[in-house]
């Protein structure tokens, strides 16, 4: 089902996480648009501040709520160490070879 | 060491694309998908999105797996990804986290806006590393790169999908 599919890795989390969901969706929506069509560097990066403070402002709370939770349970099955380990060579630091060009 | 490579082109601009990539799951092509959680979200100094999600997958092993191997047929798979909207891409990295022995896959896809500044393009490599042994360590990775293909292509319909009811959502509000 549909719900079962958005849920979070225990039960008691899964309310936090859809209330933080959306806040962040509605949120990422309203971001990517104005931002990407920023037409100086400077117009950009002021646009990008204002939405990282209402980022924080709509959603920081609920954020903290749900990633406790999380982080609790991710704890709790005995995942931290594995996590951190992955996250430790941090992939995003070494970007794949890039694409050829369509 | 197995690789695979695919690329798909959407007509949808990268915005969208973007964005329905994030609202991926869930989606009726992704039913392996068991649960889904944020672990870190944070703007880098270049103003870049940055998101780490840890993700519950079901996976299904293939008759000739060597039963008692896998206690459960699930997989914990971590995704890191980052949105740059002044460069239009998304880059996104997936490896899983347990059974790394029996086989680690690790996924790159980007999502890019296409030339003709209108649509994107889509570009998916991964790697399959068996240390499984038993002489097994080959048929695993060529297992693993034939199902990761027809995954590749299930992840293209569910992005598709909630891509076309953005399109619909957006034309309702208009």
């Amino acid at each position: 089902s549909t719900t079962a599919m958005s849920s979070s890795l225990t039960d008691a989390c899964t309310p936090l996480k859809t209330k933080y969901d959306s806040c962040f969706n509605a949120w990422f929506e309203g971001y990517l648009e104005p931002v990407v069509s920023a037409t100086s560097d400077e117009q950009r990066k002021a646009l990008q501040k204002a939405k990282a403070e209402e980022y924080e402002r709509n959603c920081g709370a609920m954020w903290t709520d749900y990633r406790d939770c999380v982080q609790r349970a991710v704890a709790d099955k005995g995942l931290t160490q594995l996590l951190e380990d992955a996250r430790k060579e941090n992939p995003m630091q070494n970007p794949p070879s890039p694409p050829t060009k369509p | 060491m197995k690789l695979f490579s695919q690329s798909f082109h959407y007509d949808d601009n990268w915005t969208i694309v973007a964005l329905a990539f994030f609202l991926r799951y869930p989606n009726p092509y992704a039913s392996h998908v068991l649960s889904c959680d944020v672990i870190s979200r944070e703007f880098t100094d270049a103003g870049a999105l940055r998101t780490t999600r840890l993700i519950l997958k079901r996976g299904n092993l293939p008759a000739w797996f060597p039963a008692g191997i896998m206690p459960r047929q699930e997989s914990w798979v971590v995704e890191e990804s980052e949105v740059d909207p002044h460069g239009r891409v998304v880059r996104c990295v997936t490896r899983n986290l347990d059974h790394v022995k029996s086989l680690q896959v690790i996924e790159s896809t980007e999502l890019k806006e296409a030339q003709d500044g209108k649509s994107t393009f889509q570009h998916t490599d991964a790697r399959f590393v068996s240390r499984f042994g038993w002489g097994l360590t080959k048929r695993i990775e060529q297992f693993g790169a034939a199902k990761f293909k027809a995954n590749v292509e299930r992840s293209r319909q569910g992005i598709s999908l909630v891509l076309r009811s953005l399109r619909e959502l957006r034309e309702a509000r208009m």
